[in-house]
């Protein structure tokens, strides 16, 4: 169940908890595209570095980082400016990424792309070194609230910064405009009797626990051992008010659209908005009072990098334009710059943190989803 | 390096031949290939909408045990049963149907009769533990509301069956059927106001379902199935199958490009390709609807073959058309081979006739009986050889006159006076050498130009034929008897082995000349002087032999005439 405690604390892969814990999750499914090329990608990265042209002796930095964030063509851009080589390794998951960093004690890499709960592991594990934002200018351009590195968990440790935050998805509250006068205000609205069998929530363990907490107006992440049977049952209410719980964004849009669904916790954030807007549906988006559970993604230096002034180019260029535009139009993720259009009501973002007891809440669940009735009673 | 007539034209034709032939093979090859490959692909096609129909027919089969089901449901009244005994003597009833159906049915992994009311809890349900059906007492019923098999069929009239899409079983306490690839198929059970007011849901194992289907298929179709999204269901490689469940979604038309088609319009079969590493699959899909009036839920069913198999037959077509090809090219480089030599052995053969004729004018055999342009041309060369001979004959023939007539006298017929000297010449090398004697002997006719004048001149031209008749009658053949002009004759006797011959020649004219001549009535006598010179007795050249003969003549005619001389120079 190891790969389930790493899933669940890994944003990348918020989507796919609940139904099937003891899986070693592997893909974005949010991006068909990248899923499609990634055995290419791979290929790629693992080719990259043999290629004879790039004879040794020129500069090269060495990413350690997801697809997507190291689009071929950007990266092209990037090599000519600074006259540097870049070897791009892609990783799927985060296992693979804590793997390959943790090989050489991070020597076989400069800059690595994660999560702000896996950079708080590699910060434990010594395998980043802190950086000076400052020296990277194009800091200053990002907005306030991923420049408050102290608010921010996971990326500082003894008052150094270990990481710079790069992109970012949160897990708004989309609705049917024409079923709601005023925009739901909470997250408690999904358990609204009122909208029985008009609701669509996500089939994921630990963000379904982290919501029922938060209804409760406590720590998503920190589930004291006693609130357990609560939650259960207040999952088993949700369950009780929903239609169904999905999985793939697809399958959330098409029983939006055959069901009526007046109310759906959007896993994969503005994607799914998108993919309702296309179809036709006139949905609004709403980040609910008690925030929105959010991954964000930031670029960290590796305890072993070589050219640190490379790095820090690296991740000042990542800030710039084009970066953010591909990460907003060919991810439909959010970038760091810019507040996203299409909020209805502008809200806090819960950045995603390691949870209590992953094995326990994908437990829970699973005798949740497959229908059983309260009370839920663990075995010791 | 030169190259013959018979080279180039037999190039040219086995070229010809050759080419003829093997476009004629490519082109029967590929028209066939392109026939053969069709119908293995119509073959392919049919097995899969025939493997559908299969499928079609089974999950029909299990929607009436679905129907039949729900019809004793609703006769027993179930969901509305008064009172607790009766509706737990209805239940125990339906599970027992519902144990003894699963037992008929090994692919049925769970039947249940969930009811709408309390968020979908079940009512009655068997699971399957291995072989035996398991029924679920009441404390382990659990609440399916959430789940589309329950939702979606309860929006349904009843008598109408649903089928679920395609996943992996992930329901806690389902016995055999966790983590199996299930279909539920569904349908609802009308309460007392004809609303559904409980389902009925039979959970088939696809693989096994599958795996009766595989059975009835040569081994080396491969079965393909995807849901509506193309996610594989079901995969030679079992490992790509349900990606969607593991958070990697693999997809059918990923591996058969062609398949996107089938997904996204009203498609209804395709044939596709996949270009593997290891082998090319040629594949056919058909799309099955699940629920029939909702076009968006249909599953893709698909069948491959590698191509080499497909091809087999057509590559074995292939071999025999090459061999074919270059036998019947082989024949032609043979037919172009005779049929160039036919045609260059005649031109050879009148090629070789006019450089013989050339030469020693001799006629070779011609192709002349050809019936073609050949023999024409051989039939023409035959005539202009003829007139050539001819014409060179006439040319030789009054050659022949023109020289006589300039080395023999016309009167007489007999060598001049050139060809005396010639033969002169000659015969004194010739003597010299064989170092035999020569004679050379003056005859002068004695008072020729007194007959003459008697007698005129045609009889004196008379005379003188009878005298040159008279002196080749007494000499022999290879003795030259020559007239020197007017009444002189002279004879050169060669090869004189005895003197003395000489002499009996003289005295043989000489007695031929004392006899009257008879001519046109006339009786002549004509009478001559003759000299004699001998060589080596006499000189040793022209000159001084011609001499010596004519001083001997005129010694004769001094003498009295009508007599010879023979004696030498000295001797006087």
């Amino acid at each position: 169940m190891d790969d389930w405690k790493n899933a669940s604390t890994d944003p990348q892969k918020r989507w796919r908890q609940g139904n099937l814990p003891s899986y070693t999750l592997l893909v974005r499914p949010l991006l068909p595209v990248n899923s499609m090329m990634r055995p290419f990608l791979v290929l790629l990265a693992v080719l990259l570095p043999l290629a004879p042209g790039l004879a040794a002796g020129e500069a090269a930095l060495r990413l350690l980082t997801w697809p997507g964030y190291a689009d071929a063509d950007l990266v092209r851009q990037f090599e000519q400016r600074h006259g540097v080589r870049v070897e791009v390794t892609l990783v799927g998951n985060d296992d693979v990424l804590r793997s390959k960093l943790a090989r050489n004690n991070g020597e076989d890499y400069d800059l690595i792309a994660a999560n702000t709960a896996e950079i708080e592991h590699y910060v434990q594990q010594k395998l980043l070194q802190p950086l000076q934002p400052a020296r990277i200018k194009n800091t200053a351009r990002q907005l306030w609230r991923f420049r408050d590195y102290p608010k921010i968990p996971g990326i500082t440790h003894d008052g150094k910064v270990y990481a710079i935050p790069y992109t970012y998805s949160e897990m708004g509250l989309i609705y049917d405009r024409s079923q709601f006068r005023e925009p739901p205000q909470s997250i408690t609205s999904l358990w609204d009797p009122k909208l029985q069998g008009r609701v669509l929530a996500f089939n994921g363990s630990s963000h379904n626990f982290s919501l029922a907490s938060q209804a409760r107006g406590r720590d998503p992440f920190r589930i004291a051992a006693d609130d357990f049977p609560q939650l259960g049952e207040q999952l088993i209410a949700l369950r009780r008010n929903v239609l169904t719980f999905y999985s793939l964004p697809e399958e959330a849009a098409s029983l939006f659209e055959e069901h009526r669904i007046a109310l759906l916790w959007a896993n994969y954030g503005r994607q799914q908005l998108k993919q309702l807007r296309d179809a036709g549906a006139d949905v609004g988006y709403v980040i609910p009072r008690e925030g929105a559970l959010a991954w964000l993604d930031c670029w960290a230096i590796s305890r072993g990098a070589r050219d640190l002034a490379l790095a820090e180019a690296w991740i000042d260029f990542s800030l710039e334009e084009p970066m953010s535009r591909a990460l907003l139009e060919r991810q439909g993720l959010s970038n760091t710059l810019q507040e996203p259009e299409s909020l209805d009501l502008p809200g806090r973002m819960i950045w995603l943190r390691p949870v209590e007891d992953a094995e326990r809440r994908a437990r829970l669940w699973e005798r949740i989803l497959s229908g059983e009735r309260p009370p839920l009673v663990e075995a010791p | 390096m030169k190259f013959g007539i018979a080279f180039k034209l037999g190039c040219l034709l086995a070229v010809f031949g050759v080419l003829a032939c093997g476009l004629t093979g490519y082109y029967s090859y590929s028209s066939s290939r392109a026939t053969l490959l069709k119908a293995a692909e119509r073959d392919l096609l049919t097995a899969t909408q025939v493997l559908g129909r299969n499928l079609r027919g089974n999950i029909d089969g299990v929607s009436r045990d679905a129907l039949v089901l729900a019809g004793i449901a609703q006769g027993k009244a179930m969901p509305l049963a008064p009172s607790a005994p009766v509706r737990e003597q209805a239940e125990n009833d339906l599970a027992e149907l519902f144990e003894t159906l699963m037992r008929v049915h090994p692919e049925y992994m769970q039947i249940r009769l969930i009811s709408a009311a309390g968020h979908g809890l079940e009512q009655v349900r068997v699971d399957r533990d291995g072989e035996q059906p398991v029924r679920i007492p009441y404390p382990g019923l659990q609440e399916k509301g959430h789940f589309d098999y329950v939702f979606d069929t309860l929006r349904l009239p009843p008598g109408q069956v649903r089928l679920s899409p395609i996943v992996i079983n992930h329901e806690l306490g389902t016995h055999s059927g966790v983590g199996r690839p299930t279909l539920h198929v569904s349908t609802p059970v009308a309460g007392a106001d004809g609303q559904p007011s409980a389902l009925i849901v039979i959970n088939i194992d696809l693989n096994q379902l599958f795996d009766q289907l595989r059975s009835d298929l040569p081994a080396h179709y491969q079965v393909y199935l995807s849901n509506r999204w193309g996610d594989l269901l079901i995969h030679p490689d079992q490992r790509r199958t349900f990606g969607f469940d593991q958070g990697r979604r693999r997809f059918l038309q990923d591996e058969f490009p062609d398949v996107q088609q089938l997904l996204d319009t009203q498609t209804e079969s395709l044939i596709g390709r996949s270009d593997g590493k290891d082998t090319s699959l040629v594949a056919a899909f058909v799309r099955l609807a699940t629920n029939a009036g909702n076009r968006e839920s249909f599953v893709v069913l698909g069948l491959a073959q590698p191509e080499e198999y497909v091809l087999k037959e057509s590559s074995r077509l292939g071999e025999r058309i090459i061999q074919v090809v270059i036998f019947a090219s082989l024949l032609a480089v043979l037919i172009a081979t005779i049929a160039s030599r036919a045609m260059t052995s005649s031109l050879k053969r009148i090629n070789l006739a006019v450089q013989q004729f050339a030469r020693e004018r001799k006629n070779a055999p011609l192709p002349v009986q050809r019936q073609d342009e050949l023999g024409q041309l051989a039939r023409s060369f035959v005539q202009m050889q003829e007139e050539i001979v001819e014409h060179l004959e006439e040319l030789s023939r009054s050659r022949n006159a023109l020289e006589h007539l300039a080395r023999h006298d016309p009167l007489t017929g007999l060598p001049n006076r050139r060809v005396f000297f010639e033969r002169l010449e000659h015969a004194l090398a010739a003597a010299r050498r064989s170092a035999k004697p020569l004679a050379v002997l003056f005859v002068d006719l004695d008072h020729f130009k007194q007959l003459n004048d008697s007698l005129g001149h045609s009889i004196g031209d008379r005379v003188l034929q009878a005298v040159a008749n008279l002196l080749r009658s007494a000499t022999r053949e290879s003795d030259t008897v020559a007239r020197l002009g007017g009444d002189e004759f002279v004879i050169l006797i060669e090869q004189l082995d005895d003197p003395g011959r000489v002499v009996a020649v003289l005295h043989k004219l000489h007695e031929r000349f004392q006899l009257p001549m008879l001519l046109d009535g006339h009786e002549v006598k004509v009478q001559a002087s003759m000299g004699v010179s001998l060589f080596p007795r006499d000189g040793d050249d022209i000159e001084s032999l011609v001499q010596q003969a004519d001083r001997a003549m005129y010694v004769a005619k001094n003498a009295g005439r009508n007599t010879y001389s023979y004696e030498s120079n000295e001797q006087r």
